[in-house]
């Protein structure tokens, strides 16, 4: 299915360096390169698609509000019957269609999605500042997920270890002004983009 | 500001939220005559007490969900999938 972008939705802003002041504990930002594919189980087959997801990428589909990590692939729930998987790639897409052949719609999102990854122990404050999730550790944690809305822009938000480091998957028409307000909320103590 | 208890997301914020209007509504038949659907379109009971809703979670699980509201104090009595039924209890 598709190539890589020629040109990341963010090139132009998220040049490397330093935005903001030169803070002791500044949020670190990286774009991770990432095929992110859809997957939408059929009503009724969800427990071949479990079969098939086990077979093919060595884990069950994950509960709800959870991810769950295979291999090089990561598998997120979004919604009832409903899973983002996401890799570095190439090629998931065309694996996912593969093994789920009459028992999930599969989309490959990865030129409509973009993934930015934020960490360092500033993470949850920044974040709080536009997400009105409860990301405590009380509350959340490492496999959580959560879709939701970041600065009033729809953004699929999971946990992958306690630095805390988060996966923020917007739309890539939307990552450029997601992008400023998350330079914006860190500038504080600094964002360093890798 | 409601928080809305989602079934399979949890508590959200309202603003994950897009309010659907009166879920007690059912479409008459194709034969039911203008007025019928007439009043299927723009009748509604605005009732001072418990009302049964739709919400659509359209910013988390894209699910459309069936609430039990009060209209004076925004309480939140049950929550349903569409498919399930709300006992709507009376004012």
């Amino acid at each position: 299915m598709s190539a890589p972008e020629a040109t990341h939705p963010l090139a132009a802003v998220a040049t490397p360096g330093l935005r903001g002041a030169a803070g002791v504990a500044p949020l670190r930002v990286s774009l991770p390169v990432r095929e992110t594919v859809q997957v939408m189980v059929r009503r009724g087959r969800e427990e071949a698609f479990a079969a098939a997801m086990e077979a093919s990428f060595g884990m069950a589909p994950p509960a709800p509000g959870h991810t769950l990590a295979g291999g090089a692939v990561t598998a997120i729930w979004i919604q009832p019957g409903g899973f983002m998987l996401t890799g570095a790639g190439p090629g998931l897409a065309e694996r996912a269609a593969l093994a789920f052949v009459g028992l999930a719609a599969v989309e490959d999102q990865s030129h409509g999605r973009t993934t930015i990854t934020v960490s360092g122990p500033a993470a949850r404050a920044v974040l709080a500042r536009g997400c009105r999730l409860d990301l405590h550790t009380r509350a959340f944690g490492p496999g959580r997920a959560a879709m939701t809305q970041i600065a009033h822009i729809g953004c699929l938000l999971h946990q992958v270890d306690d630095a805390p480091s988060f996966e923020l998957t917007v739309f890539s028409t939307l990552a450029e002004p997601f992008f400023h307000w998350l330079v914006e909320a860190g500038s504080g103590d600094g964002v360093v983009i890798a | 500001m409601l928080r809305i208890p989602c079934p399979h997301c949890g508590a959200r914020d309202e603003i994950e939220f897009t309010y659907r209007g009166d879920a007690t509504v059912a479409r008459p038949g194709p034969d039911a005559g203008v007025d019928a659907f007439h009043d299927y379109l723009y009748l509604r009971t605005n009732p001072r007490g418990w009302q049964a809703e739709w919400w659509q979670h359209s910013s988390g699980c894209r699910a459309f969900l069936k609430l039990l509201r009060h209209t004076v104090t925004h309480e939140i009595r049950a929550v349903a999938t569409a498919t399930e039924t709300l006992e709507v209890p009376g004012a």
